[in-house]
């Protein structure tokens, strides 16, 4: 690891001043802070996740949690809707490898082809967990009538504003290639927005495996955790 | 594209597109600079609100029901308000968003942070979250007096004062704030690890950005546990979810919350909270490190333990949080391991007063303004620092907890000490700001005034802790066990409070009078090596650098170095530029 290398540096001593030149970098780019700074977003965005898991597996076993799939009433004991939004967001982020692959191509019409997929699964996906979120409320699964129905609702809540906020970002990728026509540039931002697509997309697998999971699973993973 | 588009803003060659209109040079400036004023003086007007606050405060303590504008409500209300803004809304934007923003670009050679956009985007929002804040002041009910720490169930059961708009817009302000403090904290570590002009090592950065970037890495891995519980909270206030809420009967009203959990809102808050002291501690760490260096004409002593001790604090100071939690009742061998933690985040804490000390011994120290406030500086955070020690033990905190001792703790550790470190900074930084100094007498006044104020603050109230003078007590009415001296003693508190307030405002007037009619300081005054007394402006403008960025050739401590003619070497001297002492030069020939 370089950094602990760098650490190990004696500064003040005349030899360190001699291999300047060894230590000196290259001239760094927009597109390395940018990945700098998404990769510590990222970093905040798992802290976030990590530690809404950590509540919810606590209260998993509590009295009074009712887990959303196991019986055959619970809404999730058949996810197919959720699996049909997982597909979306899946096709999303690999059509936004496509939008990349093609932008360093130039190949216009499939760049315009790929981009217009990514937005057009991007808000199936969105609108596939609005529709989740209503057909729950019809069933009389209330945001505040279980726990696991507040959780639902909030970590899926948290996980779709971090989709929009993509997508605004996203947005801002093609006004600006639209402006300029510039190739290299949209692909630049493009490696970005996918990287920030896959992290959404594991993010959301994570999520759907948890919140669907039974009674007995919980059980065994609160065993394992030491709740 | 051309090559200069795609090379980062700190990198660019000046092409003097300078902001020319008032709107863009000072209101919707990107300049690091002006965004670091903006974020200082914000930082200061809501700081100024806060310690009006804490005078109200104290006359309440120090001379119950002679003032009849205090009601128990209105108290509450004044210590959480007190209490939120001067962590979050000064200390951590002041240190982080005012000198985190001047510094970083000018200390680590960069024309800008690296996305001057959001730079300025995070202030906004930094000013929105204030916003918010305050005007819990003007709603029904008033601000929230759940205490700064949030508890609930209380935080939100009505018999709190602000249960109903008041805990809602601090809830709203701090998750605006989160958002803020990340655009700004990315900025940060990005411009840190990916602008640093050449020959800008990690091992040749003052330790100063040292602390600034590890305290940034801090704020955004530990801003997220806030975050989560504000969220979790506003759901359980406004939407009717149990996520903190138990089941509970209130003014005799049963509620629909079950099952929730008040202790895991103490877990989360303290996962944040704790880090918190080292967000705000680990820059003013960094910073008392240079002016003590600067001032003392003298390189840092230990410089790579120095940062390897900062580094380690961060990382262990995401494992002592629940020492906050020892009366919530928690498994013995769990406070064991809370404590020992405690312990030893302790020794990389002490390494670094050593090395502050060492720095000093035999030094040629210049007992300037910033030198006095770094002084005082080690004596207020050893102070504080060993009463933490003795709180971190379960059994002695479990009697001493929620007392005026815990109250007179953290205050020495975590707003005297980074206050102190601010004041020395500001006097020591103001010329590169303005090319002017702070005036000298009215500094000296303004240092005693507040150190030994603050001594005749908080040395009594560790003493009416011991005497089991609880905390957060509108009057302590018929207590046996408390004597009438304490009273006494409580009266001596607050005058000496008001009279520490009443130099504050001195302190501001000498800000104000020196930025127009202070001394003129010249180019670096203080002598000192780091790179941003090194401009081609002075003070600097926009861009930073002129035509070129700078090349550093040292690290920050080159001070007093043997034969070598000036008692400092900036770090972009080159080799050849250094120039010796002839004399030296001879009798070293003639020795060989």
């Amino acid at each position: 690891m370089q950094i602990f290398k760098s650490l190990q540096i004696k500064p003040w001593l005349p030899q360190e001043l001699e291999d300047e030149k060894n230590l000196i970098s290259s001239v760094l780019n927009r597109d390395k802070a940018a990945t700098t700074a998404l990769k510590f977003f990222l970093a905040v965005v798992t802290v976030i996740f990590f530690l809404f898991t950590i509540t919810f597996l606590q209260r998993t076993q509590s009295f009074d949690f009712q887990a959303l799939s196991g019986e055959p009433w619970l809404p999730f004991t058949n996810a197919d809707i959720l699996w049909q939004n997982s597909a979306y967001l899946l096709v999303a982020s690999i059509s936004i490898i496509l939008a990349k692959k093609f932008t360093e191509l130039e190949n216009f019409k499939g760049v315009i082809i790929s981009l217009t997929a990514t937005a057009l699964f991007t808000l199936l996906f969105i609108g596939g967990q609005v529709q989740v979120w209503q057909q729950l409320n019809q069933s009389g699964f209330y945001i505040y009538a279980n726990p696991a129905n507040s959780y639902y609702f909030l970590l899926t809540g948290v996980h779709a504003l971090h989709i929009v906020a993509g997508v605004l970002v996203f947005i801002r990728c093609i006004w600006h290639f639209s402006l300029n026509l510039s190739y290299q540039r949209l692909a630049s931002r493009l490696k970005l927005c996918a990287l920030y697509w896959h992290f959404l997309l594991f993010i959301w697998l994570f999520l759907f495996f948890l919140l669907t999971s039974d009674a007995e699973t919980f059980k065994t993973i609160a065993l394992f955790c030491g709740f | 594209m051309t090559e200069i588009e795609n090379i980062a803003v700190a990198d660019q060659v000046d092409q003097s597109s300078h902001p020319s209109s008032f709107l863009s040079k000072y209101i919707w400036s990107q300049d690091h600079k002006v965004i670091a004023i903006q974020y200082s003086i914000t930082a200061i007007a809501v700081g100024l609100i806060a310690l009006i606050l804490s005078g109200i405060m104290r006359l309440q303590l120090g001379f119950p029901n002679e003032f009849s504008f205090i009601d128990p409500s209105s108290y509450l209300q004044f210590v959480t308000m007190h209490g939120m803004i001067m962590v979050i809304y000064l200390l951590t934007a002041l240190l982080l968003g005012g000198f985190g923003n001047y510094l970083i670009p000018l200390m680590v050679g960069a024309r800008d942070m690296v996305f001057p956009y959001l730079n300025m985007l995070s202030y906004w929002t930094y000013l929105l979250s204030v916003l918010v804040l305050v005007s819990s002041f003007f709603v029904s009910g008033g601000p929230t007096g759940a205490g700064w720490t949030l508890y609930p169930p209380q935080a939100i059961l009505s018999g709190t004062p602000g249960a109903d708009a008041g805990i809602l817009l601090m809830l709203i302000s701090l998750t605006i704030f989160i958002v803020a403090f990340t655009m700004g904290g990315l900025n940060y570590v990005s411009t840190i690890l990916q602008a640093r002009a050449k020959g800008m090592t990690l091992m040749r950065m003052p330790l100063t950005i040292w602390g600034i970037f590890v305290g940034t890495i801090l704020g955004l891995l530990a801003f997220p546990a806030l975050l989560v519980s504000a969220i979790m909270m506003i759901f359980d206030k406004v939407v009717g979810t149990s996520f903190f809420m138990p089941a509970i009967l209130s003014l005799g009203e049963t509620l629909n919350h079950s099952g929730g959990s008040p202790i895991l809102f103490q877990h989360l808050f303290w996962f944040f909270g704790h880090p918190e002291v080292y967000i705000v501690a680990l820059p003013a760490f960094g910073m008392v490190s240079d002016v003590i260096a600067v001032h003392a004409r003298k390189n840092i002593f230990g410089y790579r333990m120095m940062v390897l001790a900062i580094v380690a604090i961060g990382g262990l100071s995401f494992v002592v949080w629940a020492h906050h939690m020892y009366v919530s009742g928690m498994n013995p061998y769990f406070g064991f391991f809370f404590a020992t933690t405690t312990l030893i985040i302790a020794i990389p804490t002490a390494l670094k007063v050593y090395n502050w000390l060492l720095t000093l011994w035999r030094g040629n120290i210049h007992l300037t303004v910033p030198m006095l406030f770094a002084i005082g500086f080690i004596f207020t955070f050893t102070h504080g620092g060993l009463t933490g020690l003795m709180l971190g033990n379960v059994v002695i905190d479990l009697p001493l907890s929620d007392t005026f001792f815990v109250v007179a703790h953290f205050h020495m550790v975590m707003g005297v000490s980074p206050i102190m470190v601010l004041f020395a900074a500001i006097y020591h930084w103001f010329p590169l700001l303005t090319g002017r100094f702070l005036n000298n007498k009215l500094g000296k006044f303004h240092f005693w005034g507040t150190f030994l104020g603050t001594y005749a603050i908080y040395l009594p109230m560790h003493y009416l802790g011991f005497l089991g003078v609880p905390r957060r007590y509108f009057a302590m009415g018929e207590t046996d066990f408390i004597p009438e001296s304490a009273q006494t003693l409580n009266a001596g508190i607050t005058v000496s409070a008001i009279i520490v307030g009443l130099v504050q405002l001195v302190f501001i007037a000498n800000l104000i009078w020196s930025t127009f009619k202070g001394k003129k300081s010249g180019r670096n005054p203080w002598q000192a090596t780091s790179l941003e007394w090194q401009t081609a402006q002075f003070p600097p403008g926009h861009g930073n650098w002129g035509e070129q960025l700078p090349q550093v050739h040292r690290w920050a401590y080159d001070f007093s170095v043997p034969q070598v003619k000036d008692d400092f070497i900036p770090q972009n001297f080159s080799p050849e530029e250094v120039e010796y002492l002839v004399s030296d030069q001879n009798n070293t020939k003639e020795k060989k």
